[in-house]
C-alpha cells in the first residue's frame, strides 16, 4: 500500500526527531540540546517542504488532503476538530513557552574569550601576540632536556592542577563535581588544541579573575596562579598538558 | 499588484525571520564596552603629578640622562638654573630667549642657541651642539612632555614652577612612557638613533667626538669584538679613548636581535 | 577591409586593453623606485620632523553632533548602501560581459538581448551607487571629520585617482549601454565588447582602491605605532588584509550580483502576461542563478582564506572574530548560507519540470535534500552550546561528546565542501534532465563520474576527520585546502566528462522555458534578499572587529558610539538599511520597467 505523500512527509518528520532523541539521549547518553534540536527540526522541515514540493506531481498530491478538508463539504466534522485542535495546540505550546518557571536562567560563558593583546604578569608586560613559550624550542634542539621539563611541568601540575582538572587532564578531578563551570577538559579537541600557547599562559597566569566581560558570570574557581607559580613552572606545565594529551598548541605559519 | 505585494510580502518576512533569529534565536550577549583609556589627563593633574611626569621623560623617554650626567658627555642639568642669567647675557647666546622657561625649552629644541663650553661639536670651536632637537626624530617629545621636563628641572633646582599645565587634553601626548612595549628596531641606523649612539660616535649622519669613529669600524674589528663592546664597554678601551663613558647598560635597554643587527652592520663597514 | 581581417583586428585590440587591466594596479605605488630613493632622502635627515602628524587623540565633543542624528548608524547605513548598489554596480557588467561574449560566439540574439537589459538595470542603480556614496562621504565629514582628515592625509593620492576614475567608469558605461544598438555588427560588436572590458577593469580598480582604504583601519600599513604616516600610499594599500578582501568581495559581488538580477527576473515572470514572456523571464532566472550559484560555490574558501589571514595578522582579532561575541554572529551567517545553498538547489530540482526528461531524475533529488541538509547541520552545529541547567547537569558539563568535535573548523569544512559537491550533483542533473547521450561510452563515463564522486567525498572525510582529529593544529588548517582542491578538481573533471558525454546529445522533448511552478520564483527572492542581509551581516563583524579602533591599535575611536553593538541590535540596523535598499531596487526595477512603456496621447499634441 501506498502511504499517502502528506503522511509520508510527516513520518519522515517525526522519524528524524525520534531518531535525533532515540540515537543522543538514549544509545549515545548525551542529551542533545533542546536549543538545538529546535534549529535542527527547522532545517529538517524546509529540507523535507523541497524534496516534496520541488514537483507539480508531488505538490498536488500533498496539498490536495490539506485543500479537502478545507473545502470538501463530506468532511465537515473532521474540519470543525482540526480548527479547534490545531489553535489549541499551538496555545498550549505558547503557554508552555511562556509560563515563569523555577529554573534558573541560562548561564552562557564564552569557553575561549578573545585575549587582550597584552598582559601584566609577574610585574612585566607580555605581548601575547608574540609570546612563545620559552621551553618550546628544546623539543627538536635538545629532546632529553625537553623530556625533562614535561616532567617537571607533570610534577608542577600534579602538585596543583589535578585536583581541579583531573589526573587524566580530563577536566574530572576530585573537586571537579563541586564547581560550576566545571574545570577544563584538556582532553576535548576544542580546547587546548585550538589554541596558541601564549592563551594558555595568559589563561593560567590571571585565572578566572582575569577573565574579560565577556566571559562572564565569573565564577571561574581558577585560581590567579601568577601568585603561586613562577613562570618557568607556568610553561613547564604548559608543555605537560600537550605533551600528555598528545595535541600540538595552535600554531600559523608565517606567509 | 497583487503579485508585487505577494514578493514584498514574503522579502519582509523573510527579513523579520531573519532579524527574530538574531534577537531571540541565540543567546543575547553584550560585548564588553571600550577598556578605559589610560591616558594622562592632563586637566586633571595637580602639579605635583605634572613634576613628576617630567621626571620620568626626563629618565626614560627623554633619554637625556644618557650624556647628562656624571660622565662629562653634556652640561649637568643642576648648572641650568644657577648659570642662565649669565648664559642669557653671554656674546655667544644666539637664541631668543628671555627667561629661564624660555631658556630650557629653546635648548631642548634649539641646542646650538647657547653651547656651554667645552661642550660643543668637535671643531666647532662650541658653536655647534651635539644634542638632537629632542622635539622630533626618534626620541619625539611632545609639547606637553617638553613642558612637564621645564616644570621639574625648576622644581627640582629650587627656582619657582613657571610652566603652566597645558589645558588642550586632547593633545595626543603625555602616553605612558612605556620603554618595554616597543618592538625591536630593523634598520641598525635606526637602533643608533634609538640609544643615542651618534652623541658620541661618528655613525650614519651622526658625528660624535667623545668615542671612536665608527664609519669604517669593520675594518679593524669584527663582529664579536663589536658585540662584546656594545654589552661590556669597558672590556676593552680604544686607545685615546677614557673608560666608563659609554654607558654599559646597554645590554638591559637593547633586544638581543638588536644587539646582532648593530654588530652586524658596523661589522660590514669598512 | 575584409571582415576577417577586421575581426582580428579587434581581437588584438581586445587583448590590447587586456593588457591596460593590469596598468593601472601599479599606478597608485608609485612603484619602488620612488619609494626607495624617499627612504634614501629620509635616513639623511633623521633628526628631521616627519611632514605626517600621528593620529590624533580624539576626545567625545571631537565628534560633531547634529540634530540628534546618530552619526554612527547613518553612516552605518550609508556604506551599507552604498556598498549593495556598488556590489550590484560592479558585478552586472562582469557578467554581461561574459553573456555578451557567449552570444556573440554563439550568435544567438537572445543573449545579447538578455545582457542588454542586464545593464539597463545597472545603469539606474549606478547613480544610486553615487547618491548613497555621497551620503555616506557627507556623513563622514559631518560626523567623523578628524577621522577623513587623517585618512585623506595618508590616502589622497589615491582619493584623487578614485575620483578620476569615475569619470572613466561613467563614460565607458554610458557607451557601453547608449552604443548597445549602435555598435552592432562583425567589428562594431568587438568595439563595444572591448569597451566592456575597459568598463570591467576601471570597475575592478576602483573597488580595489576603495578597498585599501578599509582594510588599512583594520590592519595598518605604512604608518608607525603612533600613525605618522612614512609617505608611501602603496604601503599603505598593500597592507596585511588587503588581497583577502579583494578577492572575498570580488567573487561575493558576482554571487551578489546574479541574485538580485534573478529577483528581477522572477518578479518580471511572476507578472508576465503572455506565455513568451514567461518564457523569456524563466530563462534569464535561471542564468542569473546560474552566475549567482557559480559565485556562491568559490565563495567560502575566499572566506576562509580571508579568515586565516585575519588570524595570521592578530590572534586577538581573530579570536575576537571567531572565538568571542561574534560567534554567535557565525550561527547567523550559517543559517543564512545553509538558506542560500537551499534555495538554490530547490530552484534547480525546480527547474527539472521544464522538460520531460526532468523525471527521470526526481528519485535522486530526496538523496540530495538528504546530504545536504545533514552536511548544513554540521555546518550550523555552534561551538559553544547552549544548555539549560538541566541539560548541563545530564552532560556533566557544557561538552556534549559527540556534538563538541562538530563545533570546530574540520568539521565545517568537511560540510561546506559536501554542500558544495551535493550543489553542483544538483546541477548537473538539470543540466542533463532534457539530453540522451548519443556517445557509445556512456555507462563507462558514468562510471567514471561515480567513482569521481565517490573517491572525492571519501577524500574529503578523511581529510576532514583524520587530520582535523588526529593530527596537530597545523594539518588541521592546512587540511582545508586539499579538500578544497578535491571539490575544485571534480567539478573541473566531472564538467569535462560531462560535457564530452554529451556531445551530440539529442533532446527528450523541447525544453519548455516558463513551465516552473511560481514556488520555485520565491526561492530566487528568498536568495536575493537573504544574501542582502548576509552582506549586510557580514559588513558588520568586518567592521567591527576593530573594535573601538578607527584604525586597529593606531587611531582610537573615541566617540560616544565606540562601543561595539551587540548582535540585536546590530541586525536590526542590518534589516532597516535591508528594506531600504529593497526599497531603492523596486524604484530601480521600475524605472527599468516604464522605460520601455508607450502611452498613446494621441489627440494630446497637436497634429
Amino acid at each position: 500500500m501506498k502511504i499517502p505523500r502528506l503522511l509520508q512527509a510527516i513520518l519522515v518528520l517525526a522519524g528524524v526527531y525520534g531518531g535525533f532523541v532515540l540515537v543522543f539521549d538514549v544509545i549515545l547518553e548525551q542529551v542533545i540540546p533542546s536549543s538545538l534540536l529546535n534549529m535542527y527540526m527547522f532545517f529538517v522541515v524546509a529540507g523535507t517542504y523541497m524534496v516534496f514540493t520541488f514537483n507539480e506531481e508531488s505538490t498536488e498530491e500533498i496539498v490536495a488532503p490539506i485543500k479537502a478538508l478545507v473545502e470538501d463539504p463530506s468532511k465537515k466534522m473532521m474540519r470543525n476538530v482540526v480548527f479547534l485542535v490545531v489553535p489549541l495546540f499551538f496555545g498550549w505550546f505558547t503557554f508552555q513557552q511562556m509560563k515563569p518557571s523555577f529554573e534558573a536562567p541560562l548561564e552562557l560563558r564564552t569557553i575561549h574569550p578573545a585575549p587582550p593583546s597584552a598582559v601584566k604578569v609577574y610585574g612585566k608586560r607580555y605581548n601575547l601576540l608574540t609570546l612563545e613559550n620559552p621551553f618550546r624550542k628544546f623539543e627538536k634542539e635538545d629532546p632529553e632536556k625537553f623530556a625533562e621539563l614535561v616532567r617537571q611541568g607533570g610534577a608542577v601540575y600534579i602538585k596543583n592542577c589535578q585536583y581541579c582538572h583531573g589526573d587524566k587532564l580530563d577536566g574530572k578531578g576530585p573537586y571537579a563535581q563541586g564547581l560550576n563551570p566545571v574545570p577544563l577538559n584538556f582532553q576535548d579537541i576544542g580546547t587546548i588544541a585550538q589554541l596558541q600557547e601564549a592563551y594558555l599562559f595568559w589563561r593560567i597566569t590571571t585565572g578566572g579573575p582575569g577573565l574579560p566581560k565577556e566571559a562572564t558570570p565569573w565564577l571561574s574557581a581558577m585560581p590567579v596562579w601568577e601568585n603561586f607559580l613562577s613562570e618557568d613552572e607556568v610553561w613547564k606545565v604548559i608543555l605537560f598538558l600537550y605533551d600528555y594529551t598528545g595535541y600540538s598548541p595552535r600554531s600559523w605559519e608565517h606567509e | 499588484m497583487k503579485q508585487f505585494l505577494a514578493v514584498i510580502g514574503f522579502s519582509l518576512l523573510t527579513i523579520a525571520g531573519f532579524a527574530g533569529f538574531s534577537n531571540y534565536g541565540i543567546p543575547r550577549i553584550e560585548p564588553a564596552p571600550p577598556p578605559v583609556q589610560e591616558k594622562i589627563d592632563l586637566s586633571a593633574m595637580t602639579m605635583d603629578q605634572f613634576i613628576s611626569l617630567g621626571e620620568r621623560v626626563l629618565n626614560g623617554k627623554g633619554t637625556c640622562k644618557l650624556c647628562h650626567n656624571e660622565l662629562g658627555r653634556a652640561p649637568l642639568l643642576e648648572q641650568i638654573i644657577p648659570n642662565t642669567e649669565k648664559r642669557l647675557a653671554d656674546a655667544k647666546y644666539k637664541g631668543e630667549a628671555h627667561d629661564l622657561e624660555g631658556y630650557i625649552l629653546e635648548s631642548m629644541v634649539n641646542p646650538s642657541a647657547y653651547v656651554v663650553a667645552g661642550f660643543g661639536k668637535s671643531g666647532s670651536n662650541d658653536t655647534v651642539s651635539p644634542m638632537p632637537d629632542v622635539s622630533g626624530g626618534s626620541i619625539g617629545l611632545t609639547e606637553p612632555e617638553l613642558l612637564a621636563v621645564i616644570a621639574y628641572l625648576q622644581d627640582s633646582g629650587g627656582a619657582e614652577v613657571t610652566v603652566e599645565i597645558p589645558t588642550d587634553a586632547g593633545d595626543a601626548a603625555a602616553e605612558e612612557v612605556t620603554a618595554e612595549e616597543r618592538e625591536p628596531l630593523e634598520d641598525p641606523l635606526e637602533i643608533a638613533a634609538e640609544f643615542g649612539c651618534g652623541a658620541c660616535h661618528i655613525i650614519g649622519e651622526d658625528e660624535g667626538d667623545i668615542g671612536p669613529d665608527l664609519t669604517k669600524i669593520g675594518a679593524t674589528r669584527d663582529r664579536d669584538y663589536l658585540r662584546r663592546a656594545i654589552l661590556y664597554p669597558n672590556a676593552e678601551i680604544a686607545e685615546g679613548f677614557e673608560a666608563d663613558i659609554m654607558p654599559d647598560d646597554l645590554g638591559d635597554t637593547m633586544f638581543a636581535v638588536e644587539v646582532e643587527r648593530l654588530a652586524e652592520y658596523l661589522a660590514s663597514l669598512k | 577591409m575584409r571582415p576577417r581581417l577586421l575581426s582580428r583586428m579587434s581581437g588584438a585590440l581586445l587583448v590590447l586593453f587586456l593588457g591596460l587591466f593590469f596598468v593601472p594596479m601599479e599606478l597608485p605605488g608609485l612603484d619602488s623606485g620612488t619609494a626607495f630613493a624617499a627612504e634614501a632622502v629620509a635616513a639623511d635627515a633623521v633628526v628631521e620632523v616627519s611632514p605626517y602628524q600621528p593620529a590624533p587623540n580624539l576626545v567625545e565633543k571631537d565628534y560633531p553632533t547634529f540634530l540628534g542624528f546618530n552619526g554612527r548608524i547613518f553612516v552605518w547605513i550609508a556604506a551599507q548602501l552604498h556598498l549593495w548598489f556598488a556590489a550590484f554596480v560592479l558585478a552586472v557588467p562582469i557578467f554581461v560581459f561574459i553573456i555578451e561574449a557567449i552570444g556573440m560566439k554563439t550568435r544567438d540574439k537572445r543573449y545579447d538581448n538578455m545582457a542588454y537589459e542586464f545593464i539597463k538595470v545597472s545603469l539606474t542603480a549606478y547613480s544610486l551607487t553615487a547618491i548613497v556614496g555621497g551620503l555616506m562621504t557627507l556623513g563622514l565629514l559631518v560626523f567623523y571629520p578628524h577621522v577623513m582628515a587623517y585618512m585623506t592625509s595618508i590616502f589622497k593620492e589615491t582619493m584623487i585617482f578614485y575620483a578620476l576614475l569615475f569619470f572613466a567608469e561613467s563614460a565607458c558605461l554610458y557607451i557601453y549601454y547608449y552604443g548597445w544598438h549602435w555598435l552592432q555588427g562583425p567589428f562594431r560588436k568587438w568595439v563595444h565588447l572591448t569597451i566592456g572590458l575597459l568598463l570591467n577593469a576601471v570597475g575592478t580598480v576602483l573597488m580595489l582602491l576603495a578597498n585599501s582604504w578599509l582594510t588599512f583601519m583594520m590592519s595598518p600599513a605604512g604608518v608607525d605605532s603612533a600613525g605618522v604616516f612614512n609617505g608611501q600610499v602603496w604601503d599603505a594599500m598593500h597592507n596585511f588584509l588587503w588581497n583577502p578582501i579583494n578577492l572575498h568581495r570580488f567573487v561575493a559581488n558576482i554571487a551578489y550580483g546574479g541574485s538580485i538580477i534573478g529577483a528581477y527576473a522572477a518578479y518580471k515572470f511572476l507578472s508576465a502576461r503572455t506565455p513568451q514572456e514567461k518564457a523569456h523571464y524563466d530563462w534569464m532566472g535561471y542564468n542569473a542563478n546560474f552566475v549567482a550559484i557559480a559565485g556562491l560555490l568559490p565563495l567560502p574558501f575566499a572566506g576562509y582564506y580571508l579568515v586565516a589571514e585575519i588570524y595570521a595578522y592578530s590572534q586577538q582579532m581573530g579570536i575576537t572574530l571567531m572565538g568571542g561575541i561574534f560567534a554567535w554572529l557565525f550561527i547567523i551567517q550559517a543559517v543564512l548560507i545553509g538558506t542560500l545553498f537551499l534555495s538554490a538547489n530547490y530552484y534547480l530540482w525546480c527547474g527539472l519540470g521544464r522538460s520531460e526528461g526532468g523525471i527521470r531524475y526526481y528519485k535522486y533529488m530526496k538523496y540530495l535534500g538528504f546530504a545536504l541538509v545533514a552536511a548544513f547541520l554540521v555546518w550550523f552545529t555552534p561551538h559553544t552550546l547552549v544548555l539549560s541547567n538541566e541539560e548541563l547537569k545530564a552532560l556533566g558539563g557544557p561538552y556534549h561528546k559527540y556534538l563538541g568535535p562538530l563545533g570546530i573548523m574540520p568539521a565545517k569544512n568537511t560540510a561546506v565542501n559536501i554542500m558544495i559537491l551535493m550543489t553542483y550533483l544538483s546541477f548537473l542533473y538539470y543540466r542533463r534532465a532534457n539530453k540522451i547521450a548519443t556517445v557509445n561510452w556512456v555507462k563507462a563515463g558514468n562510471t567514471a563520474q561515480i567513482a569521481l564522486f565517490t573517491m572525492a567525498i571519501a577524500n574529503i572525510f578523511f581529510l576532514g576527520i583524520y587530520h582535523g582529529y588526529f593530527t596537530n593544529t597545523v594539518y588541521k588548517v592546512a587540511a582545508s585546502i586539499p579538500q578544497v582542491l578535491t571539490t575544485l578538481t571534480v567539478i573541473v573533471m566531472s564538467t569535462v566528462i560531462d560535457s564530452m558525454i554529451y556531445k551530440n546529445s539529442t533532446e527528450v522533448a523541447p525544453q519548455r522555458w516558463g513551465r516552473v511552478p511560481p514556488r520555485s520564483q520565491y526561492a530566487l527572492f528568498l536568495l536575493a534578499v537573504s544574501f542582502t542581509w548576509l552582506m549586510g551581516l557580514m559588513g558588520y563583524i568586518r567592521s567591527g572587529i576593530r573594535q573601538h579602533w578607527h584604525v586597529v591599535d593606531v587611531f582610537r575611536d573615541n566617540s560616544p558610539d565606540a562601543f561595539t553593538p551587540s548582535l540585536g541590535y546590530a541586525t536590526n540596523v542590518i534589516s532597516v538599511a535591508t528594506i531600504m535598499f529593497m526599497a531603492m531596487v523596486i524604484f530601480v526595477f521600475w524605472l527599468a520597467q516604464i522605460s520601455g512603456q508607450k502611452t498613446d496621447a494621441a489627440g494630446f499634441w497637436k497634429e
